[in-house]
């Protein structure tokens, strides 16, 4: 179901990029590249409105039934923070993350 | 297109506001045909395919009732059908306030210059507002000079389309054309003729009569220059089209509700209704809500807002209730329009934002006023008539509550566009209407619902678009996106229309419009084209995306036909994106770039574009990666040194301190990473640097150089092959300073893949450097040195600081001496002024004796100065003299017995061995062993020192130090395995006893000053005695003394030892022969020596002579005296010792010698004393003398001898017995004669 899943650093670039049909990743490059912009505004109106905001889900840039898919995502991202040898803003490479991805690709598919 | 299905409906029951909202949500068609639009590489997107399915059902649901089933098949199928009847050309500039302006098309007829159209144009366009006479109303008017016909055909629909006014522009030049020109004029007219209210024509260099002729629709003026009154006329012209839309607004207000209201149509419905049932109430009702919608725009259009809004309050119901989902859209819309022109009078459109406002009916803070109940509509019931329209709108004017609220504007386009979206001949109002809105929305801030429009309006699928249609669309639908805020998607569809102007279905393809839509993308993928930018860390980037644009860039300015900036951009590229670079594709760049560098080299000159940007040079730090940069010091025989001064160098006149820990620690050297060392001139120096080539293929680097400041330097460029992936790599940079002074090292220059560079290091990220600045001092000759010794392969320990250009190495015997000569060439190119040579001998565990190296430097600097080129000779004597003592391990012990003896016979009774040897020691291995043992090589190093000096460096006082190992093995000559002495006959002499052994492997003689050779065979062990006078070592000069500093006695007694060692040394002169190697040397027994030894071998401070008859008597030589004569018996002492002794008491004690053993003592009756046999000695003072005498009477013939025997008494018991050394007296009684 997932087709393409993508880690963004807070400065805008990706972390982890991963997409199912490999032919054409450019293109999710870029789908991925301009949906930011709808994330950068959820951000920005976020932040005046809620300065504390422990929601860490900003919403569906298209609708999808699957918010569990974030928590998963999220978690496991909490996972590879949590690794001491990462060094956060480097790109991410644990095979568990990819493993996770993978598996959230498959599931629906 | 079924019926719409049952979750439309549900929604309809909703509040309308709630219904909007989920109307919009179902925009998110997530069809993955939709998807696809967006991700197009090249060429437009041919959604034509999709257009069928474009009306979504849901957006039918808006509506208020269900049309009928059959109604809605037949719009739809009548749609279809009318292709041609659909506006085309969308007007994406299109914003709200246009709705409430007059469009009048300037035109030029006949043949104008472009020049002179739009200077005419500028300035009508520049009348775009107009204040009616007589009422507060203002006329707003848009100008174009190019409509398309078909467009005007909307005019019904949306009053704002209707070319209301032409302008025409002609030259005419004489009378004669005048006809023609005229007739032009109303063929142009006839062209927009059905919705014109007014036409002017502007002539242009005609004078004459004609001219005189007072025409209300033609101006004439004599040139372009002297129209003054254009401005004026426009207002006239615009004044004109004023009274016509005020007659016909209130016209078409004032019908009559019983007259039969015409049906308004936009072209494509024209034939559907064709038969339909003009009399129903559906049909009028339709009729009257047009009517109505149609008004409202008049109004708008004659700034009458607050009539406008009521009109189409009205016509919105009166549609809605019709289902005439068209229209009601249109209506709408126009009350969106009408509403938007109210809050935001500053404009919701970029360019037309100079909207003006004079004597504003509107309050500013208007746009700012939001009211919660604004949206409801409050339309007097009383004025919606089922017969017909009310022309009575004065109730509703002044009621601003008609206007919709800002959230409500919004509700109300999102509705509208639900409208225009059932109509696919109506994709250009729908699309439009998005653009409007989205201009709003921006206004509002609200980018997410904007950006939720202009989604849609990117789905909206207008006929097949020509490429430059695309292009436009794709830009603006860029500007839009920028306008919210949304720059990575503007960046998008900037690139897709840059792409759309290279499309291949394009003739002439535009590569610069291409080139410069590319770059104004840039930013939106957060790509600057400063390398700079790069340099901070690693590169954090969309790294795929921004790949994907350079590559463009590449490509498009290789098309453009500038391969200066292609190769500037693929040296970006390559240099900021390499990490994110796979093999093959680094290959395919770098084979890329070096056929573009093969035309046109890259260089370091930034290249200005035409838009003002500047493209900074890219140089390729990372082609190859230098990590590590270090420049080297000179090899050690070429630094310069300086010369110390009185005061040392260390101490700078600047401060009145000897020694300063300010000085010492200066910071400003420290940040200005200079180094302490210095380079000289002329001479070459190297820069040592670590690279690194991350290419996965060999890399190429050329011409890689120095880029330095602050002094002349040659830069000699080397060129390297690094292999594929290479660890860090040393690299050597050289380069010769040819002034002096500072010079740093800024960087280096390389080129890559045709691709000049110059690297800065303060540029380069991570690069280790131990500074960078170098003093360069003035010229120095140079010293090469060759020597007559074979060169050693041994290296001198380094720990002695010193490095060793040339090292050595000479084999010599113990004790032997050779001359080194040594040829000095100056291979420089100044004169060599100035040589001083030192020697330092390396420490070592031996001991070695006189001077191991010597030599007069005179003879050489004679030669001097040295030109360039020349040779001098210098000779230096190494004379190497270690101990000659046996080790313990040799030759432990030659026995007393049996050996040979030379020299004297060992007859002496007070024979004293000296064994310096601990007694009882293990006996030694057998022989075969000992061989080994005796040739035991000793090493002696030394290192000789050429300070030199010459030309410009030596007047700035420095100097260069060259250093010369010297190698020496010793092989042992001879040793002495033992020393004792023997006292001689004489008291003033005594016999040294050494045993000599031969550890070479040859035969070899050993002679002294004084006795015959003695040969040794090889290994062989002989004794040989050498009769030494003994030594007044008193009588040295004290020459220790004058060092009174090193006042450690220990010290002291060691250089008196030295200087003994050396005394007696000279005086036996002891030297050993090889005749068949035809060596020779010395041999020193100053390393035997020990206290007894010289205790033995030294003249005792009290000096006694004994003298018999007068005569001195002290050898074994018997004095002669005859029988009954008295003999005088005199014994002196003679004090040098530095105090005084005594006084002394002796006994003479005679006795005979039996040559057996026996001693005979009783000789009472054979001498007699004159006198008393014991004498005394007054006390004698320092270098004072004494005596005594007394007689002795022989009675019988005989070999007597004379004991003399010292009292004891306390005070000789003070002094060393050695002291009371007395001959012994040998006098023979013989007959008297007769």
């Amino acid at each position: 179901m997932a087709v393409c899943i993508a880690v963004i650093a807070k400065e805008n670039y990706p972390l982890y990029i991963r997409s199912t049909p490999t032919e054409n990743k450019l293109k999710f490059h870029y789908m991925v590249h301009t949906s930011l912009d709808v994330v950068d505004e959820k951000i920005s109106a976020m932040g005046k409105a809620l300065v504390d905001q422990r929601e860490l889900y900003l919403g569906l840039l298209y609708p999808t039934e699957d918010y569990k898919m974030f928590r998963k995502l999220h978690n496991s991202y909490t996972d590879v923070m949590c690794n001491p040898f990462y060094n956060p803003g480097d790109r991410i490479q644990s095979r568990a993350f990819d493993n996770m991805v993978t598996s959230m690709m498959i599931q629906v598919c | 297109m079924g019926p719409a299905p049952h979750k439309g409906k549900t929604a309809q029951a909703g509040a309308r506001t709630s219904r909007a909202s989920r109307a919009l949500r179902s925009w998110r068609r997530p069809h993955a045909a939709r998807a696809t639009i967006t991700q197009h590489e090249k060429g437009g997107h041919d959604r034509e395919g999709h257009g069928g399915c474009r009306r979504d059902p849901q957006w039918a649901s808006a509506g208020p009732q269900p049309l009928s089933f059959t109604e809605e098949v037949k719009f739809e199928l009548r749609a279809l059908k009318d292709w041609d009847l659909k506006m085309s050309v969308p007007d994406y500039m299109q914003c709200a306030e246009d709705h409430q302006t007059l469009l009048v098309v300037v035109q030029p007829v006949g043949i104008v210059s472009e020049e002179n159209f739009f200077r005419i144009y500028k300035r009508i366009c520049s009348v775009s507002q107009i204040s009616v006479r007589d009422s507060q109303r203002v006329l707003y008017i848009r100008y174009r000079h190019h409509y398309p016909p078909e467009n005007n055909e909307w005019g019904d629909f949306q009053t704002h389309r209707k070319v209301v006014g032409l302008i025409t522009i002609t030259d005419c030049f004489s009378a004669k054309d005048w006809p023609q020109t005229f007739e032009k004029f109303h063929v142009q007219k006839e062209i927009y003729g059905s919705t014109l209210y007014d036409s002017r024509l502007f002539v242009f260099g005609l004078q004459g009569e004609i001219v005189e002729q007072p025409r209300t629709d033609v101006a004439f003026y004599p040139n372009y220059e002297d129209c003054q009154t254009v401005e004026k006329r426009i207002e006239d012209f615009i004044e004109s089209l004023f009274i016509v839309l005020e007659s016909k607004r209130l016209d078409r207000a004032t019908d009559k509700s019983g007259d039969k209201i015409p049906l308004l149509c936009v072209p494509f419905e024209k034939k559907d209704f064709v038969g339909l049932d003009t009399d129903s109430r559906h049909y009028k009702k339709r009729c009257q809500g047009r009517m109505r919608k149609h008004v409202g725009d008049l109004c708008l259009q004659a700034g009458m807002l607050q009539d406008s809004l009521v009109h189409y309050h009205m016509s919105v119901e009166l549609l809605r209730s019709v289902n005439d989902f068209l229209w009601l859209g249109a209506a709408l819309e126009g009350l969106c329009s009408a509403s938007v022109i109210y809050h935001y009078p500053g404009g919701t459109g970029g360019k037309s934002g100079a909207r003006r406002f004079q004597g504003s009916t509107l309050p500013a803070e208007a746009a700012n006023r939001h009211r919660p109940g604004a949206q409801e509509v409050l339309i007097d019931p009383g004025a919606l008539t089922t017969n017909g329209i009310n022309p009575d709108t004065s109730t509703e004017i002044g009621r601003a509550k008609n206007c919709l609220s800002p959230e409500d504007i919004i509700d109300k386009y999102k509705e509208a566009i639900s409208y225009y979206s059932k109509y696919k001949n109506a994709g250009v109002i729908e699309l439009e209407a998005c653009i409007k809105a989205v201009r709003v929305l921006a206004i509002q801030k609200r980018s997410m619902e904007a950006s939720e429009f202009l989604q849609n309006a990117v789905y909206i699928n207008l006929r097949q678009l020509s490429e430059e249609e695309k292009i436009q669309r794709y830009s603006i639908l860029s500007e839009l996106y920028e306008l919210i805020g949304f720059h990575r998607k503007s960046a998008f569809f900037k690139r897709v229309a840059a792409m759309q102007c290279v499309a291949p279905s394009i003739a002439e393809p535009g590569w610069r419009a291409c080139y410069k839509l590319l770059l104004e993308t840039l930013p939106g993928y957060s790509l600057s084209l400063d390398p700079k930018d790069f340099s901070r860390g690693t590169h954090r980037g969309w790294a795929a995306v921004q790949m994907r644009l350079l590559h463009e860039l590449v490509y498009a300015s290789r098309r453009m036909g500038n391969p200066a900036l292609s190769v500037r951009h693929l040296s970006f590229l390559l240099q900021t994106m390499l990490d994110f670079l796979s093999d093959q594709e680094k290959k395919d760049v770098t084979q890329s770039l070096e056929n573009y560098t093969s035309k046109c080299p890259g260089t370091m000159e930034p290249i200005a574009l035409p838009g003002g940007l500047t493209l900074p040079p890219v140089p390729f730090t990372k082609l190859p990666i230098v990590r590590h940069v270090k420049l080297l010091n000179l090899p050690a025989s070429l630094r310069p040194h300086k010369m110390k001064s009185l005061l040392g160098q260390n101490v700078s006149t600047k401060s009145p301190f000897i020694y300063s820990p300010i000085i010492a620690h200066n910071r400003g050297e420290e940040r200005n990473k200079k180094i302490d060392f210095q380079w000289v001139q002329g001479d070459v120096c190297e820069v040592q640097l670590m690279v690194y080539n991350p290419m996965p293929f060999e890399l190429r680097v050329e011409n890689m150089g120095l880029l330095t400041s602050g002094v002349e330097f040659e830069s000699l460029p080397a060129a390297l092959s690094l292999p594929a992936e290479s660890g860090l790599y040393p690299v050597t940079l050289v380069g010769v300073p040819q002034t002096t002074g500072t010079i740093t090292v800024n960087g280096y220059h390389t080129t890559v893949f045709g691709v000049f560079s110059d690297c800065l290091l303060d540029n380069l990220p991570g690069i280790k450097t131990s500074g960078s600045t170098v003093e360069v001092i003035p010229a120095l000759p140079r010293l090469q040195i060759s020597t007559s010794l074979p060169r050693s392969a041994h290296s001198l320990q380094p720990s002695s600081g010193d490095e060793i250009s040339t090292n050595v190495s000479v084999q010599l015997y113990n004790g032997e001496s050779q001359q080194l000569i040594i040829k000095l060439e100056n291979i420089g190119m100044e004169p060599l002024e100035k040589l001083e040579v030192t020697s330092k001998v390396l420490t070592t565990k031996e001991k070695l004796y006189g001077d191991f190296l010597s030599w007069k430097l005179e003879e050489t600097l004679a030669q001097f100065p040295l030109q360039p080129g020349k040779v001098a000779t210098f000779t230096i004597n190494i004379k190497v003299k270690l101990d000659f003592s046996c080790q313990e391990n040799l030759l432990q012990d030659l026995s007393d017995d049996g050996i040979s003896v030379s020299g004297f016979p060992l007859s002496s009774p007070f024979r004293q061995v000296v064994r310096p040897r601990v007694e009882g020691k293990p006996v030694n291995p057998p022989e075969s062993n000992k061989a080994g043992d005796y040739s035991h090589v000793k090493t002696l190093e030394a290192i000789l020192n050429f300070k030199y000096s010459g030309g410009p460096g030596h007047t700035e006082g420095y100097y260069r130090n060259l250093s010369l190992g010297l190698h020496v093995e010793v092989e042992p000559s001879v040793f002495f395995t033992r020393v004792s002495t023997l006292p001689a006959t004489s008291t003033r002499q005594c016999h040294l006893l050494l045993d000599v052994f031969n550890s070479t492997e040859h035969e070899l003689t050993v002679s002294t000053r004084s006795s015959e050779a003695l040969i040794l065979h090889a290994g062989e062990c002989q004794r040989m005695a050498i009769q030494v006078d003994k030594f007044n070592f008193e009588s040295f000069p004290e020459s220790p003394g004058e060092k009174g500093q090193f006042a450690n006695p220990k010290q002291l007694e060691e250089e008196r030892r030295e200087a003994r060692g050396l005394e007696i040394h000279s005086k036996l002169g002891i030297c050993w022969r090889i005749p068949s190697l035809k060596r020779s040397g010395e041999a020193s027994v100053e390393g035997l020596l020990n206290q007894l030894v010289l205790e033995h071998l030294q003249l005792a401070p009290l000096q006694w002579d004994v003298l018999v008859d007068g005569q001195p008597c002290d050898r074994e030589a018997a004095a002669a005296c005859q029988v009954g004569d008295p003999v005088r018996l005199e014994v002196r002492l003679t004090n040098r010792s530095p105090r005084s002794v005594g006084p002394f008491a002796l006994t003479v004690v005679p006795f005979q010698d039996h040559q057996n053993g026996v001693h005979n003592y009783d000789l009472h009756d054979t001498i007699s004393f004159v006198g008393s046999s014991t004498f005394y000695l007054d006390a004698v003072q320092p270098s004072g003398q004494s005596a005594c005498l007394g007689a002795l009477l022989f009675l019988y013939t005989g070999d007597f001898f004379l004991h003399i025997r010292f009292h004891e008494d306390s005070t000789s018991k003070e002094l060393p017995p050695s002291w009371f050394c007395l001959p012994s007296v040998h006098v023979r009684a013989l007959e008297a004669q007769a």
